[in-house]
C-alpha cells in the first residue's frame, strides 16, 4: 500500500526532482531489505541443517523452549506492526498527533519485546543454564538468530525514536516523508522475520 | 522533446555541483567516474601484491622439495594469495571499477542511483584490503581462499581478520550491487529501452542481483566462522556438533554466483570490444543479454558441484551435475555470438581487440575443463589436484583478467584523455598470452596425473612441468610490469585520443575524454541500438557535447 501510494503524489509540497529521488530511494531500500532478508535466511538455512544432521531436536539435556511466554512476547511484537501502520495511515491523512501517539505507541512496544527478549535469556542463562557457546548448536542458532533479530529490533526502535525527533523538529511535510515510509517497511520486515522464527524455534 | 519535457526537473536533470578543491575531486569524490578510477587504481596495487605472492608460490614449485619458504609460510601465501585476487582485485576491478566507470555513461546518465553510498563502498574497500594483508602480521590463513573448517577453526589469529576482512568487502560489494540495480533500472535516458542497452550494461545488470544477494550469504557463513573462532559458539565444529560440510554449502552458495560475479562484466567488455574493432554488429544481441541473466539466475542453483568428493547424497549430486552442463548452453550461445561477430568483420588488430580475441580463446578452454569437472566420475578423480587450478586460472586469469586488459586499453582513453602505448601493448599480449598458457596448461596433466594442490612440495617426477611453469610464470610478470610502465608512461606522454579513438558507438565516446563531472551537457534521446554501424548514430541531442558552449545549469544540490 505504502509502496503504491508513493507513485502518484497527490500532496503538494513535493517536487519533481524529490519525487524521483523518493523512488530511488524506495527501491535502494527495499533492495536492503532483500539482502537483510537473504542474510537471515543463511543463518535460518544454518540451523535448520543443523538441526537435521544431529541427534533430535531439542538436543539431549535441553528443556523444549517455553512457547506460551513467548507468543505473548510475539503478540506484542505484532501489535507494535500494527501501531506502526497506523502512525503512516495518520500522518498520509494529515492526522499529525494520531501519528506521534502511534509512534510512541510502536516504541513501547518495541522496547517491551526488547524487553521480553532480555527476561527470556535470562530465565534460558541462569535457570536452565543455556548458553551462547556452551549449549552446542542448541545455543548457538538460537541465540545467534534471535540476538540478531533482536539488534534489528534495537535499531529499529533506534531509528523510530529519531523519527519522534525529527517529526517534532519538522522535518518531514505534508509530501516528503519518505523517512517514515522506510521506518515502517523496515518494521514490517522486522516482524516478518520474527514470524519465521518463531515458528522454526518454538512451533516445530 | 516531449520526453525531455517530462525529465525537466527532475533526476535526469539533476547535476552535482561542481567539486571543488582536490580533496572533494579526487578523494572523497561524489563522481563515479573518479569512484571507478580509485577503484581500478586500488585493484591494480593489491593485484601487485598478491601477484608477488602468485611468483613466490612458483619459486617454491621450482624444486620438488620446495625450499624457498617453509611450509607452513607457503599455506599462508597461497591462502592471502586466492583470496586477494578473487575480493580484492577481479570483482572491484569488474564492478567497481570498470561498472562505476562505464555503465552509468552507457546510460546516458548524470552519476549512479545513490552517489554517497558509491562512496562509502569505495572507502570499505581498501580499508578491508589492508585488513587482509595485515592478517600477516598475527598468521596469515592457511586453509586456502576457500577456508574450509576445521582447518580454518584451528588457523592463527589472522583467520579471524581474514573472515572480517572478506566480510566488509562484501558490505562494500552490496551496497554497490544496490546501487547498480537501481541506477539501470531508473536512470537510463529517455529512449533506453532494455533491448537497447549496450550489453556492458546488461553484464552489469546480470552481475548485481548477484552482489547483493550471493554475497550476504556469505556474510552469514563468515560471521559464523568469526563466531566460533573468537568466542567459542559452535557451528562448524563436528565435535561440537557443528557441521564443516555446512560451510561448504554456505560459502559455495556465495562462491558459485561469484564465479559469475567475476565473469559476466568480463563478458560485457568483450560484447563491447568485439562489435567495435570488427565493425560489425554484434550477432545475437539479445541472446547475449538473456543468456547473461540466464547465467546469473542458473548459477544459484549449482553450487554443489564444488562437492561432489565432500558426501554429498548421490541422488544430490546428479541434479547438480545436469545443472551446471546446462550451463554451459548459455555459455556457448556467447562463444558462438562472439564468432559469429568476428566473422567476415574487418578487423582492427589493437591491444584491447588482441586481449578481446585472447579471452575467447582462453575462456572457451577455461569454460570446457569447468565442465569436465562438473561431470562426477571425472571429478571424483581429479578434485583438490592441479587440474582445477589449471581450470579455474584459464577462468579467472584467461577470462576475467584478459577482459580487464581488454577493457583497460580499451577505456584509458577515455579515463584519461590519452591512448596508452600501443607498442608496448603488443609485447604485454604477447608475452602475457605465451607467459600465461606456459605456466598453466601443464597444471592440467599434472592434475590428472594427481599432483595435488595447496601442498608445499611434491613428487619429484613432476619437476620438470613445474619448472617449466614456473619460468613462464616470470614470463607473465614481465609482461604485467610492461604493462603497468606502459599505463604510467602514457597517463603523461600518451598520444592524445580525443573523444572517440576508436569510432565506437555507444553513448560514453560522444563525450570528451575525460567526461566532465556533469557527464553530458543535455541528457541524450535514444533512438536505437548502439551497434549498427551502417547507420547514422541514434542518438539525439549530443550535438553540443563537443563544443565550448558552456556547461548545464544544475537543479538542486546534494
Amino acid at each position: 500500500m505504502a509502496v503504491a501510494s508513493l507513485a502518484h503524489d497527490a500532496h503538494g509540497d513535493a517536487d519533481q526532482l524529490y519525487i524521483e529521488t523518493r523512488e530511488l530511494r524506495l527501491q535502494g531500500f527495499l533492495l536492503f531489505l532483500v539482502s537483510d532478508c537473504v542474510l537471515f535466511s543463511s543463518f535460518i538455512f544454518a540451523y535448520l541443517y543443523l538441526r537435521n544432521s544431529g541427534q533430535g531436536w531439542p538436543p539431549p539435556g535441553i528443556h523444549r523452549l517455553d512457547v506460551a511466554f513467548a507468543a505473548w512476547n510475539s503478540v506484542v511484537l505484532f501489535g507494535s506492526g500494527a501501531t506502526m501502520h497506523y502512525a503512516l495511515e495518520n500522518y498520509k491523512h494529515g492526522h499529525w498527533m494520531r501519528y506521534m501517539w502511534f509512534l510512541l505507541a510502536t516504541i513501547v512496544l518495541g522496547a517491551g519485546f526488547l524487553g521480553g527478549q532480555a527476561y527470556e535469556y535470562t530465565h534460558l542463562i541462569y535457570g536452565e543454564h543455556v548458553t551462547w557457546s556452551g549449549s552446542g548448536i542448541f545455543g548457538a542458532s538460537f541465540f545467534t538468530l534471535t540476538g540478531m533479530h533482536g539488534l534489528h529490533v534495537f535499531f529499529g526502535v533506534c531509528y523510530l525514536s529519531v523519527l519522534v525527533l525529527q517529526s517534532a523538529a519538522g522535518v518531514y511535510t505534508r509530501g516528503k516523508y519518505f523517512g517514515i515510509t522506510a521506518g515502517t517497511l523496515y518494521w514490517h520486515f522486522v516482524d516478518v522475520i520474527w514470524v519465521v522464527l518463531f515458528s522454526i524455534f518454538y512451533l516445530i | 522533446m516531449a520526453v525531455a519535457a517530462v525529465h525537466a526537473g527532475g533526476i535526469a536533470d539533476h547535476i552535482h555541483p561542481e567539486p571543488q578543491g582536490f580533496v572533494r575531486r579526487y578523494v572523497f569524490s561524489l563522481d563515479h567516474k573518479i569512484i571507478g578510477i580509485q577503484y581500478i587504481i586500488t585493484a591494480f596495487v593489491f593485484f601487485m601484491l598478491s601477484g608477488l605472492l602468485a611468483e613466490a608460490i612458483r619459486t617454491q614449485l621450482l624444486n620438488a622439495n620446495g625450499g624457498f619458504i617453509a611450509p607452513d609460510t607457503y599455506n599462508e601465501v597461497y591462502s592471502v594469495h586466492g583470496s586477494a585476487m578473487v575480493w580484492l582485485v577481479i570483482i572491484p576491478l569488474l564492478t567497481g571499477g570498470f561498472g562505476n566507470l562505464v555503465f552509468p555513461l552507457q546510460i546516458g546518465a548524470r552519476d549512479v542511483a545513490f552517489p554517497w553510498l558509491n562512496m562509502l563502498s569505495f572507502w570499505i574497500f581498501p580499508v578491508a584490503g589492508l585488513m587482509l594483508f595485515s592478517s600477516f602480521l598475527m598468521g596469515a590463513p592457511t586453509a586456502g581462499w576457500m577456508e574450509y573448517p576445521p582447518v580454518s577453526l584451528q588457523g592463527a589469529a589472522g583467520t579471524s581478520m581474514w573472515a572480517a576482512a572478506i566480510f566488509l568487502v562484501g558490505v562494500s560489494s552490496t551496497m554497490t550491487g544496490i546501487n547498480f540495480v537501481v541506477t539501470i533500472l531508473k536512470m537510463r535516458a529517455p529512449g533506453m529501452t532494455f533491448t537497447r542497452m549496450p550489453l556492458f550494461c546488461w553484464g552489469q545488470f546480470a552481475t548485481a542481483p548477484l552482489l547483493m544477494i550471493a554475497t550476504t550469504a556469505l556474510a552469514a557463513a563468515l560471521a559464523a566462522l568469526f563466531i566460533e573462532r573468537q568466542f567459542g559458539v559452535p557451528f562448524y565444529d563436528p565435535t561440537k556438533g557443528g557441521s564443516p560440510v555446512m560451510w561448504q554449502h554456505m560459502f559455495w552458495f556465495y562462491s558459485h554466483p561469484a564465479v559469475y560475479i567475476m565473469i559476466l562484466p568480463a563478458f560485457g567488455i568483450i560484447s563491447e570490444v568485439l562489435p567495435t574493432f570488427a565493425r560489425k554488429p554484434i550477432f545475437g544481441y539479445k541472446l547475449i543479454a538473456f543468456s547473461s541473466m540466464a547465467i546469473a539466475l542458473a548459477g544459484f542453483m549449482v553450487w554443489a558441484h564444488h562437492m561432489f568428493t565432500s558426501g554429498l547424497a548421490p541422488f544430490l549430486q546428479l541434479p547438480f551435475m545436469i545443472l551446471t552442463f546446462a550451463i554451459g548452453v548459455p555459455t556457448g550461445i556467447k562463444i558462438f555470438s562472439w564468432t559469429a561477430t568476428l566473422f567476415g568483420g574487418k578487423i582492427h588488430y589493437t591491444t584491447a581487440m588482441l586481449f578481446a580475441i585472447g579471452f575467447v580463446g582462453l575462456f572457451t578452454l577455461g569454460g570446457i575443463t569447468g565442465i569436465f569437472l562438473a561431470a562426477i566420475p571425472f571429478d571424483l578423480h581429479v578434485h583438490g589436484t592441479y587440474f582445477v587450478v589449471g581450470h579455474l586460472h584459464y577462468v579467472l586469469v584467461g577470462g576475467s583478467m584478459m577482459a580487464v586488459f581488454a577493457g583497460m586499453y580499451y577505456w584509458f582513453p577515455k579515463m584519461s584523455g590519452r591512448l596508452l602505448n600501443e607498442t608496448l601493448g603488443k609485447w604485454h599480449f604477447w608475452l602475457f598470452f605465451i607467459g600465461f598458457n606456459g605456466t598453466f596448461i601443464p597444471m592440467h596433466w599434472l592434475g590428472v596425473l594427481g599432483m595435488p594442490r595447496e601442498v608445499a612440495t611434491y613428487d619429484p617426477q613432476f619437476q620438470f612441468w613445474n619448472r617449466f611453469e614456473s619460468v613462464f610464470s616470470y614470463l607473465m610478470a614481465f609482461a604485467i610490469l610492461i604493462f603497468f610502465a606502459n599505463v604510467l608512461w602514457s597517463i603523461r606522454n600518451g598520444k592524445r585520443s580525443g573523444p572517440n579513438p576508436w569510432g565506437a558507438r555507444t553513448l560514453e565516446w560522444q563525450i570528451p575524454s575525460p567526461p566532465h563531472y556533469y557527464n553530458f551537457k543535455h541528457i541524450p534521446t535514444v533512438y536505437g541500438l548502439p551497434y549498427d554501424f551502417s547507420q547514422p548514430l541514434p542518438y539525439k541531442g549530443l550535438e553540443e557535447e563537443l563544443t565550448d558552449s558552456p556547461p548545464p545549469v544544475g537543479v538542486g544540490a546534494h
